[in-house]
């Protein structure tokens, strides 16, 4: 081995714990790095195979009525496509103590021969017998019940019924359903029946045989279909073609790990420009050395590859390290996604090109930013090198503004002194203020994120100022109930409203949406609001809101506006008949599907109607869960005891604990990163306090020599720290603001599919700030106490 | 002269270097004419900041002049790029210095070692025993595995001085190299450099000492930037 080769061993070895914060700095990036794309890999093939596995229907088609066997049969003859099944999906609720929770129950009409939307079955029957069903697994959760117990159920049009539970299911293609707050079963037709049902199977899946994946051809497939059905005497009410071979959270999925990715880069970018401040002071510290082995013949290129294989060891070290915990990691945050996803992780193995993206994003990004101090460092002269003082003379004769700066009249001499120290160093300084603002930047942006995480979950109540929403099967005159539920103790507003799925008409016979076969997912709803609603506090954001009951105009939320403008006309599809709509206003909704709002006097008028209302929508005077939880049972007796025929009930908190269980994960760790950055942060301060301090031992010698105290030296190197911390808060504070904008975008479409709207967190510009004193003031206390421990003859003698 | 002699040859024609400073100019060299012929231990005496130090950082590659040529063994020493300086200074001349110098993290064996490493000087497997032969030459083979910091002030100059060895350049520049020894130390240090010239060695020394001048065979004296003999 070359001799200089021991020299680069001995450096890291002699001073093990820097060099350990070394590794560590790399290691943490490539850590992070591996868990995220290692789980990202699998995750990402594993949702594809899983639901590509449950073989999703290209295209459901919603009828009028029970579709016959003959039909589907003919639907298969059709060319293109490759199968047809009969189905039927229906929203049910179930008592889970002493609440009403909704149930999505899914009418299968052959449980031993399956061919669309398939579900494994992990125990229990495959083929339920009347008055018996089968669960996704993750609906046990929400049921509190196990397999062989009772669930009591009941439907739209009938009492409520005990069912027992026989079998369990894993189903894919949905997501959890602690998420939904929903339970999901499966039954069979007589089943239904028996629950006081008389509807058929009224949907039709099918699956196209070629273009699996063209959603232009499976909408013709389907068109074809749907004529076929038109011509057999069916009304068609809807086609639903959702993404293809998608899953419904996939664009979620991606989305979330894609932030994670970018800021586990910029963790290991942190690490290394830490790294770069580290070889920095390694190098000032040997300054003279590198001048005298350039004076024994080194040229600059072998000085350089001396710290550039200090960088590599360093580099094979950490990812030595975190490697392998990586993986580790990876595994059980694939096992966390996959619980979020309801994912069966068949193959766990993490591709190799997510080992070899890893090792070389933990060699070469430490070697791209230490590249620019080593080169430069290397390449200095035998002379400049020997005579080094570590002072760059000439920058700050040529800076005037520092010195004009620093003469203000209130400062102290230490005040004066330690300002112009700061500058002394341009490079090192814009390294260090890059590092620790890059660092406040993410911090303070997670918990801007989370705050207005908070806040926007807070909307829902704020836009909502109802707590219970109570579907009907179908329009009724409710004046008399509406007048019965004022008069419940604690009820403060009720209004009847009008709902119904719509799509926007296009040229096609039959209206095509993006519906999942969970209802949810994709969905498309038109709601008829009374004119001066007291239950709806809506956020226009352009145009206006609802004022005339007559006018066929309409409001279109954020998920349904798309690239249309206020003043054009929009044909909506109601019962699969299009109607002509002006719109007048956009709003932004927390927590809503895509929505347009119209008139409900006007949507009466359009839609034919007799009998006005199939939703209603109660708001209490004590708007707590606590609260909410027992008016609503009242509100339910009274209404089944009215025979109102309710369909679905969703109390305002239920949607708000669904969309937090959705995001709550992601806010998390996005916190747990942004400590992270703290860290990475503070130890480059000190790192970089301990190198200008160094550089400057001989100068803290003379000054004790002409008379400065232990105290002075102290407040003037607490000082410089101080004012480090101070200049990286700001800079700190203006990036946050424009990441927090960013990530509010993405995480609130995600979430609420409306932008987070840009809050700061006072608590988090608070902890930041006290960080970074607190950090400035550790970074600077130990040099300090260093540089008052050295003898004024040593100092002086220091080279 | 004979050819050793003419090709070791030290010249220096009009030298001058002058330095730019926030407070001014400083010229530190004024057209210095120097020859110093091979084999010859010779001593560069002066005030300080008279210019002695950077008359050796000339003749030693270390700083380039801002005007006239500095040419050692037919090597116009100024025009070598910082790249070919280096190698060319690793194995033309041998630097010791007032503190020593030695890296802290290698033995002494291993600080003698490393400017045939960086030169690539000598076959690999020759060169611990080079190393060794030279510790054995100033008198500390027993050193050999100690890191400097163990050592006697005049131990560690006996290994810088066999580093300056390392590459068997014909000239030896050292910078004050006893200004930090007693006496008794001294004294042996100039011996092993007076031995040095008895082999074909030049051996340029700056030094204030007066007591060592039996050693030298010509003694140049400057002040302010010219050479007054």
């Amino acid at each position: 081995m070359p001799t200089r080769f021991y020299k680069v061993f001995r450096d890291l070895t002699s001073d093990s714990s820097k060099s350990l914060m070394l590794v560590l700095s790399i290691a943490l990036g490539v850590f992070g790095i591996g868990t995220i794309l290692g789980s990202y890999s699998v995750v990402q093939r594993e949702v594809k195979d899983n639901y590509m596995n449950t073989v999703p229907a290209s295209a459901t088609i919603e009828v009028d009525s029970a579709i016959s066997k003959e039909v589907v049969d003919s639907i298969k003859s059709i060319s293109g496509i490759a199968e047809a099944e009969r189905h039927a999906s229906v929203v049910a609720r179930m008592k889970v103590g002493e609440k009403w929770y909704p149930l999505l129950l899914f009418v299968i009409d052959d449980f031993e021969n399956k061919k669309t939307n398939k579900y494994n079955l992990l125990s229990g029957v495959a083929n339920p017998t009347e008055g018996s069903m089968l669960v996704e697994r993750t609906a046990y959760g929400m049921m509190q019940a196990k397999e062989g117990d009772e669930l009591l159920i009941k439907t739209a049009n009938g009492n409520p019924k005990k069912v027992k539970l026989t079998g369990t299911v894993h189903d894919a293609g949905l997501a959890p359903a602690w998420q939904e707050q929903a339970g999901y079963g499966y039954i069979s037709l007589t089943t239904l029946q028996v629950l006081g049902e008389t509807q058929g199977f009224d949907q039709l899946r099918v699956l196209v045989s070629e273009q699996t994946e063209s959603e232009t051809h499976i909408q013709e497939c389907a068109q074809k279909a749907a004529s076929l059905l038109k011509s057999k005497g069916y009304e068609v009410r809807e086609i639903q073609v959702p993404p293809p071979g998608k899953h419904p959270h996939q664009g979620q999925m991606t989305t979330v790990m894609r932030i994670f990715i970018v800021f586990s880069f910029l963790i290991l970018i942190l690490g290394s420009i830490l790294v770069a401040t580290s070889i920095s002071t390694l190098i000032v510290k040997q300054i003279r050395q590198i001048g005298i082995m350039k004076t024994i013949g080194a040229t600059s290129q072998q000085i350089a590859g001396l710290y550039f294989l200090m960088i590599l060891l360093v580099s094979i070290v950490a990812l030595l390290m975190a490697i392998p915990l990586s993986r580790l990691a990876a595994s059980a945050f694939t096992n966390q996604l996959a619980v979020l996803l309801n994912l069966e992780i068949r193959n766990a193995s993490i591709p190799n090109w997510v080992l070899l993206l890893q090792t070389l994003a933990g060699i070469l990004i430490p070697f791209a930013i230490t590249s620019l101090p080593i080169i430069r460092g290397s390449r200095i002269s035998v002379k400049s090198a020997l005579d080094n003082t570590g002072v760059n003379l000439n920058l700050l004769h040529k800076s005037r503004w520092v010195i004009r700066i620093s003469q203000l009249s209130f400062l102290s001499e230490v005040a004066r002194l330690s300002i112009r120290n700061v500058f002394r160093q341009r490079a090192r300084l814009l390294m260090t203020l890059g590092l620790l603002a890059a660092g406040g930047a993410m911090f303070m942006t997670a918990m801007n994120v989370a705050e207005a995480w908070n806040e926007n979950l807070k909307l829902i109540y704020v836009q909502r100022l109802y707590d219970l929403e109570v579907r009907l099967n179908e329009p009724i005159d409710v004046d008399s109930i509406v007048a019965k539920l004022k008069r419940l103790k604690g009820v403060a507003r009720v209004e009847a409203w009008n709902y119904t799925s719509t799509s926007f008409s296009k040229d096609a016979e039959f209206e095509v949406t993006r519906t999942y076969p969970d209802k949810g997912h994709g969905s498309f709803s038109l709601q008829a609001v009374p004119i001066g609603t007291k239950v709806l506090n809506p956020s226009v954001v352009e145009g206006s809101w609802l004022q005339s009951p007559l006018a066929r105009e309409v409001v279109l939320n954020q998920s349904s506006r798309g690239y249309l403008k206020i003043g054009d006309s929009v044909k909506l599809a109601i019962d699969g008949k299009p109607t002509t709509w002006k719109v007048i206003g956009f709003t932004m909704d927390v927590g809503s599907p895509a929505l347009a709002y119209v008139s409900l006097d006007a949507f009466v008028e359009v839609a034919k109607l007799s009998k006005k209302s199939n939703l209603l929508r109660i708001g209490y005077l004590d708007r707590s869960k606590e609260s909410a939880y027992a008016k609503n049972k009242e509100v339910e007796s009274l209404l089944e005891k009215e025979n109102a025929g309710i369909n679905t009930t969703i109390p305002v908190w239920l949607l708000h604990n669904a969309i937090a269980a959705h995001m709550k994960v992601l806010v998390n760790s996005l916190l747990a990163m942004a400590l992270l950055m703290a860290l990475v942060g503070t130890l480059g301060l000190m790192s970089t306090m301990s190198m200008n301090i160094l550089e400057r031992t001989r100068e803290i010698g003379m000054m004790r020599a002409i008379g400065a105290t232990p105290t002075t030296i102290n407040k003037l190197i607490i000082f410089e720290g101080m004012l480090i911390g101070a200049l990286s808060l700001i800079i700190a504070f203006v990036f946050s603001l424009a990441l927090s904008s960013y990530m509010g975008i993405k995480i609130g479409h995600l979430a609420f599919r409306t932008p987070l709207s840009l809050t700061i967190s006072i608590a988090g510009v608070a902890i930041w700030i006290s960080i970074i004193l607190l950090g400035s003031f550790i970074a600077t206390w130990f040099p300090a106490k260093r540089a008052n421990r050295i003898t004024t003859r040593e100092a002086l003698a220091y080279e | 002269m004979n050819s050793t002699q003419t090709q070791n040859r030290i010249e220096l024609t009009k030298v001058s270097k002058s330095f730019t400073l926030p407070s001014g100019s400083f010229q530190a060299l004024k057209e210095v004419n120097l020859t110093i012929p091979s084999s010859q231990l010779v001593a560069i005496t002066g005030k300080s900041g008279s210019g002695k130090s950077t008359l050796l950082n000339m003749i030693a590659g270390i700083d380039k002049p801002t005007d006239g040529h500095v040419v050692i063994n037919g090597v116009q020493v100024e025009k070598l790029t910082e790249s070919a300086l280096a190698t060319w200074r690793g194995k033309n001349i041998g630097v010791v210095f007032q503190f020593f110098q030695l890296l802290p993290t290698l033995t002494i064996l291993e600080n003698v070692m490393l400017p045939m490493d960086f030169c690539n000087s000598y076959p690999k497997s020759a060169r611990r025993e080079r190393a060794l032969s030279l510790l054995e030459l100033v008198n500390i083979r027993e050193q050999a595995d100690k890191l400097p910091s163990t050592l006697s002030g005049g131990q560690q100059q006996r290994a810088a001085i066999a580093r300056a060895l390392a590459n068997d350049p014909p000239i030896l520049i050292a910078d004050e190299p006893t200004g930090n020894l007693d006496s008794q130390t001294a004294t042996s240090i100039f011996e092993v450099f007076a031995s040095l010239t008895k082999s074909g060695k030049t051996v340029i020394i700056v030094t204030h000492e007066k007591d060592f001048s039996a050693y030298f065979e010509n003694v140049i004296a400057i002040a302010d930037g010219a050479i007054l003999n």
